[in-house]
């Protein structure tokens, strides 16, 4: 399974560990909003390339 | 039939991110639905929720924009009709019928 | 029917992600709330009664903070294991 960790803040322990455990086994990738430049039609594409989405805290 | 990205936003933090994806699936054909809830209903007061009408089909939480003491102000949100303040069954329906869902 | 795990994180979203954790199973999807970290920080008459109707329609709560099971009747939880359990679902809803 394709798994997409989007992070809207800087992650805390929780969110390493609970991403973590969602991603173990799967295919993970990881898209951080709170830097700059983010590639907002890439990250659309992104979103119905994975099977499943996760938006972190 | 277009992709069909529903979009919970349940915070009033990240109103910049709710626009930028809105506006980026939309201009690749998608369509999009929001639900406003919680904090987020304090989102339909900001100038650049505007920015979201005609891209996405938005809905409010009619409790929740009544308990952040908006009641009396509906009429004053943008692109949001009297039917499109709902209850969080309109969230549901959103789970159970969109392709991807995404929380802000 | 999918499967949803609304994850509370901040004590100030207690009230709205039991609220959207009603909706969804009033809809027919099967619904496991986690309560993470903090005690409810207002068991008022409102989070009381919505509590009792999540029990009644089936939905589970967790939290992996003591206070929640000893005095509310969470289900304890260790945050490795709302990881294994989450990973499960179809969709996370964080509040």
């Amino acid at each position: 399974m394709k798994v997409l960790n989007i992070l809207r803040s800087e992650p805390d322990e929780t969110v390493e560990k609970l991403s973590e455990a969602v991603s173990k086994g799967n295919q993970s990738t990881v898209t951080i909003l709170y830097g700059e430049n983010v590639d907002w039609e890439g990250l659309v594409d992104d979103i119905f390339l994975h099977d499943k989405v996760i938006c972190w805290w | 039939m277009a992709d069909t990205l529903g979009i919970l936003v349940n915070t009033d933090r990240y109103l910049d991110y709710v626009v930028k994806l809105t506006q980026a699936a939309h201009s690749k054909g998608k369509t999009v639905q929001i639900f406003f809830t919680g904090k987020g209903v304090l989102l339909t007061q900001k100038p650049d929720f505007k920015k979201l009408v005609g891209k996405a089909k938005l809905a409010i939480c009619d409790v929740s924009f009544r308990s952040n003491g908006l009641h009396g102000r509906e009429d004053e949100v943008p692109g949001v009709g009297f039917k499109d303040f709902a209850t969080q069954a309109r969230n549901a329906e959103m789970v159970a019928n969109v392709d991807r869902y995404v929380v802000f | 029917m999918k499967k949803v795990a609304v994850v509370i994180k901040d004590a100030d979203q207690q009230y709205e992600g039991l609220r959207t954790s009603l909706g969804l199973l009033l809809e027919d999807t099967k619904v496991q709330m986690f309560v993470l970290h903090h005690e409810i920080a207002n068991m008022d008459e409102a989070y009381s009664d919505n509590m009792e109707f999540l029990d009644e329609m089936e939905g589970e709560r967790f939290s992996n903070n003591s206070a929640n099971v000893e005095k509310y009747g969470f289900q304890y939880i260790t945050l490795a294991d709302i990881g294994a359990k989450i990973r499960e679902a179809d969709l996370i809803i964080p509040f």
